[in-house]
Parts: structure tokens; sequence; C-alpha cells
């Protein structure tokens, strides 16, 4: 039998409540009041604080739940609370959201909201997980099949050359950089981003999603919203994140034959020469990159495109993959399978992680905070995934994807290596 | 504003009433006041047994502080308490847990932190934990911690205090010595209290919670006197006094010069010693530090919140300095600030008092009262966007006596770094808002 994980060097997995808040929490015009004690509410200041500094302020309340509402069941503070917001901030949308102690008395939270929407003016939707319901990608899915389900509305018109991008929330790691290059690739073919759903939109671009002519989805969590956008509004989705100078010029090709539109050879042309330098041309004849070895520690589109990049353009070997989460779909799995990865782990815990590492002695480590932490004597160490405790990337130039992410990303690397010249010597 | 209170309109029982339904941030809860301070115990892991809402923020908040001055060991464990765990028990988990944290760490003392959960859901907690006693060498302390029955961290992190007591056993007295109870610190023996006990020769046997060890606490009850900085201390010591007749004495943080002496002269009357003449000294020196900074400080005004110690003593220090307090902003002040209270209010100040619930509502406040100064934490971009200049006390709080009120003198003088910059910004970027709204 497995001992258990005290997750003592490693972190306890957010569950569904946070997915929900976080999933919510980039859309204005929609606020979030939990059922619960304020120490919850309290708590979260901190872990949005991770995410590059971001607070709920404004966005997230709680019902200050006391001992006589968990012991009567009684649900006053949270209609006062619903009737203040909506009248002092009229907002559009506000979510009720349970913790557990709401889960564990079995407060119905959708009963209330029967009985008190005809005298809100914001429309209220409800979230009943409280943090039992799985992981935080169960909760950001839950976030997005109820706002995709209630909040969007027929288009009145469609708009040609327009995409949502589905996926991004306040979480994805290095979102503010990621955005402007997928926003900046997508100009180089004359498309535009309707909404981003549902990092940094509001309620109207929620509503408008169906607008759009195509569905970019860079998460799988993102999937289930666009397959009933596709069968509701027949909006093609496109899944998958743009990796490398092969991956990118691809990514851009499939998107321009969607839209019916072209990635003209004059852009091609000055993007790689201002983006598309090789190792090769950055490293001197001493330095040989052939026997190095990563690992990465990402969720499954950043594990993919990064294994992809490291393969196919650097020539290194990504000996060992993780992935924190699950990937939604089984076939996802075997992309890594057919990269023929030397070893691929799914949800590993701390030690096992910690083991496969240390068995691999990779050069190289593309992972959250926890990872890099515990990884002490690889020499090269890059913040790839969330969470990112230690690490900020609130500035938007720094892009992994795209064909500026892997000019980012390979100078990253040749400094890094510069600076660490020992893994030539092994 | 209508939610306010003038000081001299307080209740008697102090309790303020609530300022709205929908609360932001709101009070942080014991579980977390506790998960950040047993990691100060030396020798000592703790399993800390919530759901995952509970334990993810309880290590991202350690996390946080790894990386300030003040770091926190690492000795948190973490045990799920799932839906499964709900309906079928905890127990079994539970013994795995400790039996695998006694293997895996061979701590002398584990602490088992509970959240609201186990409260609601009412699984016989600690006859679970009794029947595991027997099977481990490391001496195991419950800590309840259920929030959702107050609004504030006290009871969990008094119980928290209150767990130390099984580690203690009767001493025969040492005179000469004492305990300091309540300072959340490293540098707690690096302090000016410390430097003038040692001095005469006092010997501080335990800054208890700070960095002492589970046979530090055996033998704490040894002591002259326990020095009681805070209330949440406060219950262990009344317990010590009680069953082993070490004497205590509550003395919370002062901040202005009288209050610091007489705090000095209560403290060296409780352990047989003349401090007069060091007293005297420091305290020279701190009123020529305020005349100083009277000179910029005087006709400025400020608004007060979340301050370590005695709030109406620091909000006095402010007046005798020529700034208006024009709120103070707090959940319930406490029974033994009634002097402090009464002391201002003679004085002729009369701030308003403010239970701040919501912070948009509490920045609508400051917004109408544009105050000069904020004391206490608060965010620093929404001070900087209504002209408000963020004083943040907290490395004022790591002192102790005259030296702490002349690191407040030094905070309110100098211009945090980085604010000038922010300041900039914020006002540019107020101004261009302006312009475009007349274009």
């Amino acid at each position: 039998m497995l001992a258990l994980d005290l997750k003592h060097d490693g972190f306890p997995v957010p569950s569904d409540y946070f997915g929900v808040l976080w999933a919510l929490s980039g859309i204005d015009d929609l606020i979030i009041l939990e059922h619960g004690s304020t120490g919850t509410c309290n708590y979260n200041a901190f872990n949005y604080m991770i995410m590059n500094r971001q607070s709920p302020k404004g966005k997230l309340f709680s019902s200050g739940m006391d001992e006589d509402d968990v012991v009567m069941g009684r649900d006053t503070k949270i209609k006062e609370a619903v009737a203040e917001l909506d009248d002092e901030y009229t907002p559009k949308v506000i979510a009720l959201v349970a913790t557990g102690v709401t889960s564990v008395i079995g407060l119905d939270l959708q009963g209330i909201i029967e009985e008190i929407q005809p005298a809100t003016n914001a429309q209220l939707i409800s979230f009943s997980g409280g943090g039992f319901a799985g992981d935080y990608h169960a909760g950001i899915k839950e976030a997005f099949r109820s706002l995709t389900n209630n909040i969007i509305k027929e288009p009145k018109e469609g708009k040609p050359f327009k995409v949502n991008i589905i996926g991004p929330t306040i979480d994805s790691f290095n979102i503010n950089s990621d955005l402007a290059e997928i926003k900046r690739m997508l100009g180089l073919i004359g498309a535009e981003v309707n909404t981003t759903f549902t990092f940094s939109t509001d309620v109207d671009g929620v509503e408008n999603l169906a607008c759009a002519s195509l569905n970019l989805v860079t998460r799988d969590i993102g999937i289930e919203s666009a397959e009933i956008m596709k069968e509701r509004y027949g909006i093609p989705y496109y899944y998958g994140l743009p990796f490398g100078v092969k991956g990118s010029i691809k990514w851009l090709n499939d998107i321009a034959e969607i839209l019916g539109l072209e990635l003209k050879r004059s852009v091609l042309r000055s993007e790689l020469e201002r983006y598309g330098f090789s190792v090769l041309e950055l490293v001197n004849f001493l330095q040989d990159l052939d026997n190095l070895k990563a690992a990465i520690s990402c969720p499954y589109e950043y594990a993919l495109g990064l294994a992809g990049l490291m393969q196919e353009e650097w020539g290194i070997d990504p000996s060992l993959v993780s992935l924190p989460l699950r990937p939604d779909r089984q076939k996802m799995q075997s992309e890594f399978t057919r990269r023929k990865i030397g070893r691929v782990l799914i949800e590993p815990e701390g030690k096992e992680l910690e083991e496969a590492i240390r068995a691999v002695n990779p050069d190289m480590l593309f992972g959250n905070s926890y990872d890099l932490l515990m990884a002490k004597d690889i020499a090269v160490k890059v913040h790839a995934a969330f969470p990112a405790f230690d690490h900020i990337y609130r500035y938007d130039g720094t892009p992994f994807v795209g064909l500026r992410g892997y000019a980012y990303l390979t100078e990253t690397l040749i400094n890094q290596l510069n600076q660490n010249p020992e893994v030539f010597r092994n | 504003m209508d939610k306010c209170l003038l000081l001299s309109e307080l209740p008697l029982d102090g309790v303020l009433k609530a300022t709205a339904a929908a609360k932001y941030p709101g009070q942080h809860c014991s579980f977390r006041a506790v998960a950040g301070t047993v990691p100060l115990i030396k020798n000592a892991y703790a399993l800390l047994l919530g759901p995952a809402i509970c334990l993810y923020n309880a290590k991202l908040s350690m996390n946080m502080r790894s990386l300030t001055r003040d770091p926190r060991p690492n000795n948190l464990l973490f045990v799920n308490y799932s839906q499964d765990d709900i309906i079928f028990g905890f127990h079994d988990k539970v013994r795995e847990a400790i039996l695998q944290a006694e293997d895996d760490y061979h701590p002398e003392v584990l602490f088992l932190i509970t959240s609201c959960l186990q409260e609601i859901v009412g699984e016989d907690f600690d006859a679970c934990v009794d029947k595991i006693r027997p099977l481990v060498n490391a001496k195991l302390l419950i800590v309840h911690t259920e929030n959702f029955t107050c609004e504030g961290a006290a009871p969990g992190v008094e119980n928290m205090f209150k767990s130390l007591f099984l580690l203690m056993a009767a001493q025969p007295k040492k005179e000469k010595t004492v305990n300091i109870l309540g300072l959340w610190t490293s540098t707690a023996r690096k302090t000016e209290l410390a430097e003038l006990l040692r001095k005469k020769g006092v010997v501080i046997e335990n800054v208890i919670p700070s960095y002492c060890s589970p046979s530090d606490l055996e033998k704490a009850p040894a002591v002259q006197c326990n020095l009681v900085l805070d209330q949440y201390g406060l219950p262990l010591a009344k317990m010590m006094k009680e069953k082993f007749g070490t004497d205590y004495l509550y003395c919370r943080k002062p901040y202005c010069p009288d209050s610091i002496e007489k705090w000095y002269q209560e403290i060296a009357e409780a352990i047989d010693i003349d401090l007069s003449a060091e007293i005297e000294v420091l305290k020279r020196e701190t009123e020529e530090m305020m005349i100083q900074a009277r000179q910029s400080l005087s006709g400025k005004s400020c608004a007060v919140s979340g301050i370590s110690g005695r709030i109406f003593d620091l909000a006095m220090l402010l007046f005798f300095l020529g700034i208006e307090s024009k709120v103070i902003m707090l959940q319930t002040p406490l029974p033994e600030d009634q002097p402090d209270i009464q002391k201002l209010i003679s004085s002729g100040v009369d701030p308003l008092v403010f239970r701040g619930d919501n912070s948009l509502k509490n920045e609508q406040l400051l917004k109408e009262l544009s105050p000069d100064m904020f004391l206490g934490a608060f965010d620093r971009k929404s001070l900087s966007k209504m002209a408000i200049v963020p004083i943040v006390l907290s490395t004022s709080y790591y002192k102790l006596g005259f030296e702490s009120t002349k690191e407040v003198l030094r905070l309110l003088q100098e211009m945090p770094a980085g604010l000038v910059a922010l300041m900039y910004k914020e006002k540019t970027l107020k101004e261009t808002i302006i312009a475009e709204g007349e274009c």
C-alpha cells in the first residue's frame, strides 16, 4: 500500500471550490458570494495573492455564516448579503458558492435562488460542490458549464473573423503574456478575439460568446463548453496551444484555414527573421546540447507543447513528464507515448515525483514553485506552472506560446545554460 | 459614515454592530492562526486535518511567509478530510497519518489541528486520538479551531496556548527568571525588554510560542513570573498559576512613553528588580524623538487599523504628536482597552470607530474622511489612489518597550520604498481619467 502523502514538500491540491472561484473571478459585473464562515474568504486573499498578486477584493464576499446558521440551517445571512450586493453594486450576475460547511449541512442554494430571484435584479446562479466535488479543474469545468448553459445568449449576428479563447482563468500560469501573444498571432492572419472565456472578460462578453466564428480551446477543461457551443450554435472549435516555430506556424495555418483567411508569406518571413532563431545560432561550437535531459512538470497542454519544442527544435530529451492533474480525455495521454517520452507520471504523489526526478537526473526542470524547491540540485530551473507563489508573471512580454514564446524560451534556456556551464561538462 | 460611532458612543460591552451583510475579507480564522503559530514550536510537527479548502490555503500562507523577514519552519503536514471521510469516518485516516508522521519525522510533539468540519460532523475526535496515544512516542496535542462558532481567531489560538499546558510539569521555583507569553518572533531575545532583563540578571526561560522546545516548556512553570503580552496567552498563564502557582503579569504592549514607563515599572516590580535608571534614559530619548517628529507630523491626520498591542494607547501617542486619528477600524475592543479609551476621551480625542466588514466600505469611508495617513495593513494601491500614505507598522511589532515607539516614529516619518512611484502613477492615472472625462 502506498504511504499517505502528507504534502510536507508539496501542496494539497486545490479543490473544486477554488476552481469555481477562479473561473468566475475573471468576469466583471459578476460577484461571488460564498456561504461560509469569513475565515474561508479571508484565506482567499492569500491564495489570490500567489497568482500574480491578484486580489478578490470587490469580487468575492462571504455571508459570514455563524454557529446558529449551522445548527439551525438558517439562510437569513446569505439572503441579506445577496440583497445588499444587488442593491449597492448592481452586478449582472451573483454566483452563490458553497463552502465545505454549507455542503455538509446540506443547505440548498438553488432553493434559495428560486425564492429570492424574483426580488433580485442580478441573475443568480449557484455552485454546490463546496470543495467535495473533485479538484480545481472539476470546479473550473463546472463554472464553464454553468456559464455556457445559463449566460450565453442567442447570437444576433455572426462575426466572421472573431474567435473566442476558451480556457484561460485567473489561475493560468503566464496568462498575460500568452494571451498577448495569441492575440498578436491572430492579428497576423487578420483574426480578432471576441471573448476570452473567462480570464479578463465581463458578463456581456460571456453573453456574446456565440457571436464568434471559432472557439480556440487552450485547456482541455474548456472542450466541454466548446462542444456545447458547437452543438447549439454551430461554432467549430480548435484545441491546442502553439509551441515552438513549427507548432506555431501549423497553429496559425490551421486557424487561417478554418476562418477562410491566409498567413501571408511576407508576414511569415518577417516573423521567422525576428523570432525564429535556432539554439544553434545562440551557442558556440563547444556548447553541445545533444546530451542534455529535461524534466517537465506542467499541466497537459504546456507539458505536451514543451516536450515537442524540446524534441523537435532544441534537440533536448524530455526524459520525464509529470502531469499534476489527469488530462480530461484518455487519448490525450497517448500523445506522450507517441512522442516516446521516457517516463510519464500522472498525478504523482510528492515522493514519487521526487524519486523519478532523482532517477532521471535532468539538467533542467520546468515546473511549479514546489517542484523547483524540491529539485535544488538541478542546474536550470524554469517556473512553468501553477502554483508559482515565489514568481511574478504580470508583465505581458514573456510568453511561452507562439513565435515570441519560442524566442523567449530559447533565449531563457541559453542564458540559464550559460549561467550553469557545468551542464556542458557532464 | 452612518455606521460609524464616536469612541465616546461605544457600547459598554464593546461590541460593534456589523457594518455589512456581505463581508470581505472578514476576520481570519483560528485554523489559519494556529497553522501559522505551531511551526514556532521546536521539535514539533503539526497534522492539519481539514478539507482541501483549508489545507491549500494554510500551505500557501506559510509559503508566502517563507519569502519574508520572518519565515516559519516547514513542519506542517496535511490530511485531507474528504466527503468519504465525512460519510464513513475519519478515524482510520487520522490514525494512519499519525503513525506515518511518527515514522517519517520523529517529532517530540505532534499537534493535531482540527477544522470546522470535524466539529460539525461530530465525530469524537479526542477519543480517537486517545486510542492512538499509546502507539506513538510523540506527545499528541489536539487543538480545536472551529471557526463558525465565533468571528475571530481568538478561541483557536487560546486553545493552541492551552494545549502547551499538557507539556508542563511542576518544577522548583527559579528566582529572577521569566517566560514571555504572546510574542511571535524569532527575535524576541533581541528586544529592548530582553536586553534590560539580561542586564539585571533576569533570564528569559521561554518565549511562548516562539521557538521553545517541548522540554523547555516542561520546565516553564519554574519561572518567577509569566509576562503575558497579549490576550491569547492569558488563559495559559491562568492555568499555570492555578496548577503550578506560577505568577503572571498581564501587560499588553504600550506605545506612549508614560505607558511604557508604567509597563516597565510593573514588570520590574513583579520580578523584584529596579529599572528606573534605564527607563529614565530611554524615556528621555523617546520624548526627544517625539519633539523632533512632532515638527513634521503635527497637523496631519490618520486612520488606524489592526495594530499589535494597545491600539488606543497608540492613538494617544498620535495625539501627542499632533496627529488627528479620524477613525479607528477594529472588530471588537477588549474590556482591558477601557482605561485607554477613557484617557483618550478625557483628553478630548474622540475619533470614529468602525467595524470594517467590507473592504469596499472601508475605502468609501476613507475617501470621505481623507486622512493623510493610514496606519496598519491595507491595500497600498487603493490608499495611493486616494493620496493616503500607507504606514505599515509591522517592523515595530518585533520590538518591545521604547524601541517599539521609536520604530513607530521612524515609520511615520519615512516614505516606504516604492511609494513615491506608486503614488505618482495613481495620481497621473486619476488626472488622465479626469481629463478624458472633460473631453
